[in-house]
C-alpha cells in the first residue's frame, strides 16, 4: 500500500507537468479555435467557423495568406530537409575518413548549430546584402550575376532556405557521423576485397546502415521547419510582400501581433498540428517499419 | 579698518563667485560628468557640454518631494541606448533621477512589437509601464480602451518642468490631443520633407545638360512629383558625384516591415486628397480631405483611382534609384543620400540634422530642402475624374510618421512623478538640444525650433551647435512651411487597429506591388479587401464613430 503511494507520489510531478504544460494548452487552444476570441473582447462560440474560413469551406475562397504561407513552409520543409540531409551526410562521410585536423574541423563545422536561429537571421542580413554582402561578392568574383536576395521573391526564398540549411546541416552531420562510426570496420574490409569504389561501398554498406538515423533526422528536420519562424523573421521580415512568411510566422502574427485574433490563430495552429501528426504517422507506419 | 572692509568685500566676492560656479557646475549636486558620462551616455565632450548647458537652461524644479525612494517604469520604442527615440530616455535618465531622487527603469520595445507588447500589458492587466513612448497613430487603441490619461491638469504647474502646448505647431499639437484633451507631451514632430543636392541642382553645367537632354530648364527645386521624377530620371545612372560610378536619382526605403508605407502615404496624399472648396480648405466632407476610408460607411478608399495612380507613380519614381531600395530599411536609404549617392529623397526631419554629422554625412553644406512636392495630376472623387493642372497643382502636406512622444498610463500609481519626466523631455531647452543631435531621431515640432515668421529660433541657435547656416536656412524654413503653409493635410489615421490596417496589410501589399508580384491595382484591391475584413472584425459602427471623430467629420 505504502509502496503504491510512493509510486504515485513519484509520478505526480510528471503527471502535473504534462497536464499543465501539454494537455491544458492543447485543450484550451482547441477551445479557443472554436471561438472568435480577440484579446480584450468577449469571446463567442462559433463552432468550426474558423476552420471553414481558413480552408474556404464557407465558399469564401479561404484564407489566401494561410495558403501562401503554407506553400512557402512546404518549400522550406522539403528544400531544407533534403539539402541538410545531403550536405550533412556528405560532410559526415568525409569526416569519417582519416584526414588531418579532423577534430578542429568538426568543432568549426558544428558552430552554427549552437547559434540562436534569430542571430543567424540577422547575420544573414549582412551576408546576403545585395551591395556589400560576401555572397554577392563571391558570385561576382566567380563571374556570376549578383542576386537581389531580399528583393526578388525567389532570391528571398532561397536566402531563408540557405540560412536554415547553414544552421541545421551540422545537426545532420553529428547524427550521421555517429551512425557511420558505429558501422563495424570489418564490413568495409571484406567489401574492399570485391571493390575499390567508394561509391559502391557507400551505397551498399554505409547507406543501408545509416538509413534509420537518416529517417529519424528527416522527421525531426521536417517538424522543425514546420515550426520555423525566427530565421524568416530576422532575415526578411517575411518579405518581399509575404513570400517568405512561414505558416508559424503567420499564425504568430494573427494571434500575437496587433489584432490578437487568438481564436483564428488557434485554429491555424491546430491545422498545422494535424499535418504534423499525419507526417509523423506516415513515418512511423512506413519508414521506420522498413528499417526495423 | 579700510583694509578689513576691502578684505571682507573681496572674500564675499570670492565666496559668491565660488557659489555661483558651484551652482552652475552641478545639477542637484551632480556634475556634467556624472549626468552624462563619456562614453556611456554622451559620445564626447562637446555633446556632454551642450547637453549640460541645455539642462541648466531648462530651469528644472526640485522634484525630490515627488520621487524620493520611488521607481518609475518607462516603455519606449527600442533602438538601444544610442538609438533613435529610446536613446533620448537613456540620455536624460540621470538628470531625472538627480532632480527627483527617483529611479527609472527603461523597457525597450522593438518596432515590430509595439502593437503587441503594450496592448498585451494592458489587456492582461499587468500595468507594467507608468509611461510609454509610442506613435501618435496608436491613440485610437489607447484612448478608446482607456489605457492613457489626460495630462492637462499638470501643464503649467510650477512643481514640474515647464513647456507649453502653444509652442507646438498646430499640425503636431493635434497629435498630442484627443477629443479636446491633451494626452501627450511634445517631443518629436514627424513630417516628410523633400531633400535634394543643392550643389548639383545649382550647378550651371548640370542645368545646361538637363536642358539639352530633356528640352526644358531644370526645375530647381522641383515643386511637383512630376518634376521630381523628371529630375531623378535625368540624374539616375550618371556619375554626377565624380566617384567614377553611376549614381542614383532617388533614395527610398521600401522593404516590407521597413516603414516604406510612409513613403506611399506622403506621395499619394496629393494624388488622392482634395481640399474643400469652401472658406475652410481643411473642412472634411464625404469627398474632401479624406484619404483612408469613406467617412460615411468606412468603405476603404485605398483602391480608388487616385491611390492606384499614386502607387504606379511611386513605382516609376523608385525605378530612378537602385533596385536594392526594395530591400532597404530606413537607415539604408538615409545613408545612401547622406553618403552623396542620390540626388534626392523624401523623408523625415532626421535627414536635416544627420546631414550635419560629418561622421555619417558627406553632404554637409550641400543639403537642399523644400516642402513636400505637389501633384499636377490628382483624382477628384466628387466628379469621379482625374484633374491635370500644371499651373495650380494639388498640394497636400503631411504629418506622416510616429511623432513619437510620451503618454501616461491610466493605471500609474505615480502620475505626478511620471509627468515630471514627460515635462522634462518637453522643455524647450532640452527638446531643442535633442532635435539637433540627429542620432536621437527627434525632429522639429515647435516654434522655438523654427525661424521667423513661424517661430523664434535663429540661425545662431543652430550654428552654435556646429550646423551649417545655409543648410539650416533651407531645412528649417522648409520644415516650417511643410507643417504651417500647406492648404490641406493628409488625414492622420489613428483608429483602433491602425497597425493592423497599415503594417500588417498595406505594407505587405505595397511591397508585393513594388517587387513586381502584383500590379498597383491588384495590390490595392487586395488591401481594400483586407481592410473591409478588419473593419468588420472590429465592428463597423464602432470603427466608423472613432474614425469620424478622429478626422473631424460631422455627417
Amino acid at each position: 500500500m505504502r509502496n503504491n503511494r510512493a509510486k504515485y507520489a513519484f509520478l505526480m510531478p510528471g503527471v502535473i507537468w504534462i497536464l499543465l504544460f501539454t494537455l491544458f494548452p492543447l485543450g484550451y487552444s482547441f477551445y479557443l479555435g472554436l471561438t472568435d476570441f480577440r484579446l480584450g473582447r468577449e469571446a463567442e462560440f462559433i463552432g468550426f467557423d474558423n476552420y471553414s474560413e481558413i480552408l474556404g469551406l464557407d465558399g469564401d475562397g479561404g484564407d489566401d495568406k494561410a495558403l501562401s504561407t503554407a506553400g512557402f513552409t512546404a518549400f522550406l520543409a522539403v528544400g531544407s530537409t533534403s539539402m541538410t540531409l545531403l550536405a550533412g551526410t556528405f560532410i559526415a562521410w568525409i569526416f569519417n575518413h582519416d584526414i588531418p585536423f579532423v577534430k578542429q574541423m568538426r568543432a568549426i563545422i558544428t558552430m552554427p548549430l549552437f547559434a540562436a536561429p534569430i542571430a543567424l537571421g540577422f547575420l544573414g542580413v549582412v551576408i546576403f546584402n545585395e551591395t556589400s554582402g560576401p555572397v554577392n561578392n563571391i558570385l561576382q568574383g566567380l563571374g556570376l550575376p549578383r542576386v537581389n536576395w531580399f528583393i526578388s521573391p525567389w532570391g528571398a526564398r532561397f536566402a531563408v532556405l540557405f540560412t536554415d540549411v547553414w544552421q541545421w546541416t551540422p545537426f545532420v552531420f553529428i547524427v550521421v557521423l555517429a551512425a557511420m562510426q558505429g558501422i563495424p570496420e570489418d564490413l568495409f574490409e571484406s567489401a574492399r576485397l570485391d571493390t575499390k569504389s567508394n561509391w559502391l561501398l557507400f551505397r551498399h554498406i554505409t547507406f543501408p546502415l545509416i538509413a534509420p538515423a537518416l529517417g529519424t533526422v528527416a522527421l525531426l528536420r521536417l517538424v522543425e521547419t514546420f515550426k520555423a519562424i525566427d530565421i524568416p523573421f530576422s532575415l526578411t521580415r517575411g518579405g518581399p510582400g509575404q513570400v517568405t512568411q512561414t505558416y508559424s510566422y503567420y499564425t504568430y502574427e494573427k494571434g500575437l501581433v496587433g489584432s490578437f485574433q487568438l481564436g483564428e490563430a488557434s485554429a491555424l495552429a491546430y491545422l498545422m498540428v494535424i499535418v504534423a501528426i499525419i507526417i509523423s504517422a506516415f513515418y512511423f507506419s512506413r519508414v521506420s517499419a522498413r528499417f526495423e | 579698518m579700510k583694509r578689513l572692509i576691502i578684505f571682507v568685500l573681496l572674500a564675499s566676492l570670492l565666496m559668491l563667485g565660488t557659489l555661483s560656479v558651484t551652482a552652475q557646475d552641478t545639477f542637484f549636486g551632480k556634475t556634467a560628468d556624472e549626468l552624462f558620462p563619456i562614453p556611456d551616455v554622451a559620445a564626447n565632450e562637446q555633446e556632454q557640454e551642450l547637453a549640460f548647458q541645455a539642462l541648466m537652461n531648462a530651469n528644472i524644479p526640485d522634484g525630490r518631494a515627488l520621487g524620493e525612494g520611488k521607481t518609475m517604469t518607462f516603455g519606449v520604442l527600442g533602438q538601444g541606448s544610442r538609438g533613435g527615440i529610446s536613446g533620448t530616455i537613456y540620455f536624460w535618465r540621470n538628470a531625472f533621477e538627480a532632480a527627483t531622487g527617483a529611479e527609472m527603469e527603461i523597457v525597450e520595445i522593438p518596432y515590430n512589437q509595439l502593437g503587441t507588447t503594450i496592448p498585451a500589458d494592458f489587456l492582461t492587466e499587468q500595468y507594467t509601464y507608468d509611461a510609454f513612448i509610442g506613435a501618435a497613430w496608436q491613440y485610437g487603441d489607447w484612448v478608446s480602451n482607456g489605457w492613457i490619461q489626460p495630462i492637462d491638469q499638470w501643464i503649467g504647474d510650477e512643481r514640474f518642468p515647464q513647456w507649453s502646448p502653444d509652442d507646438t505647431a498646430p499640425a503636431f499639437r493635434a497629435l498630442l490631443e484627443w477629443d479636446g484633451q491633451t494626452y501627450g507631451t511634445q517631443m518629436d514632430g514627424d513630417a516628410q520633407l523633400f531633400y535634394y543636392r543643392y550643389d548639383i541642382l545649382n550647378d550651371p553645367d548640370w542645368q545646361a545638360a538637363y536642358e539639352e537632354e530633356v528640352g526644358s530648364p531644370m526645375p530647381n527645386p522641383p515643386t511637383t512629383w512630376q518634376e521630381l521624377l523628371a529630375v531623378t530620371d535625368f540624374f539616375n545612372g550618371k556619375d554626377w558625384n565624380g566617384d567614377g560610378d553611376p549614381d542614383d536619382g532617388i533614395s527610398l526605403h521600401l522593404a516590407a516591415g521597413g516603414q516604406g508605407h510612409f513613403h506611399y502615404a506622403t506621395l499619394a496624399a496629393s494624388f488622392a486628397v482634395t481640399p474643400s472648396d469652401g472658406d475652410d480648405p481643411t473642412a472634411v466632407s464625404k469627398y474632401d480631405n479624406v484619404f483612408w476610408f469613406d467617412p460615411d460607411d468606412m468603405t476603404p478608399l485605398i483602391n480608388e483611382p487616385g491611390h492606384v495612380r499614386a502607387l504606379e507613380f511611386l513605382q516609376e519614381l523608385a525605378a530612378t534609384g537602385q533596385e536594392a531600395q526594395f530591400g532597404w530599411q530606413l537607415g539604408d536609404a538615409w545613408d545612401n543620400f547622406l553618403g552623396g549617392n542620390a540626388i534626392a529623397t523624401f523623408s523625415w526631419g532626421d535627414v536635416g540634422s544627420l546631414s550635419q554629422d560629418v561622421n555619417r554625412s558627406s553632404i554637409k553644406g550641400n543639403l537642399g530642402a523644400s516642402v513636400i512636392p505637389c501633384s499636377s495630376e490628382w483624382y477628384d472623387r466628387e466628379i469621379g475624374e482625374f484633374v491635370v493642372d500644371t499651373e495650380n497643382p494639388n498640394c497636400v502636406g503631411n504629418t506622416t510618421g510616429g511623432s513619437w512622444h510620451p503618454t501616461m498610463s491610466t493605471f500609474t500609481e505615480e502620475p505626478e512623478l511620471t509627468y515630471f519626466f514627460m515635462a522634462l523631455l518637453a522643455n524647450p531647452s532640452i527638446n531643442f538640444y535633442n532635435a539637433t543631435t540627429g542620432w536621437q531621431g527627434i525632429d522639429p515640432c515647435c516654434t522655438y525650433q523654427l525661424y521667423s515668421p513661424r517661430g523664434n529660433a535663429t540661425s545662431e541657435d543652430y550654428t552654435a551647435v556646429g550646423f551649417d547656416a545655409g543648410d539650416m536656412e533651407r531645412y528649417i524654413n522648409s520644415y516650417g512651411a511643410n507643417v504651417y503653409d500647406k492648404t490641406t493635410y493628409l488625414t492622420y489615421l489613428r483608429i483602433p487597429g491602425t497597425l493592423e490596417y497599415i503594417q500588417e496589410t498595406l505594407d505587405i501589399r505595397l511591397s508585393e506591388a513594388m517587387t513586381g508580384q502584383s500590379t498597383a491595382q491588384e495590390a490595392l484591391d487586395a488591401t481594400a479587401a483586407d481592410w473591409a475584413e478588419i473593419t468588420d472584425d472590429l465592428d463597423v459602427d464602432s470603427q466608423l464613430a472613432i474614425y469620424q471623430a478622429s478626422i473631424g467629420y460631422n455627417p
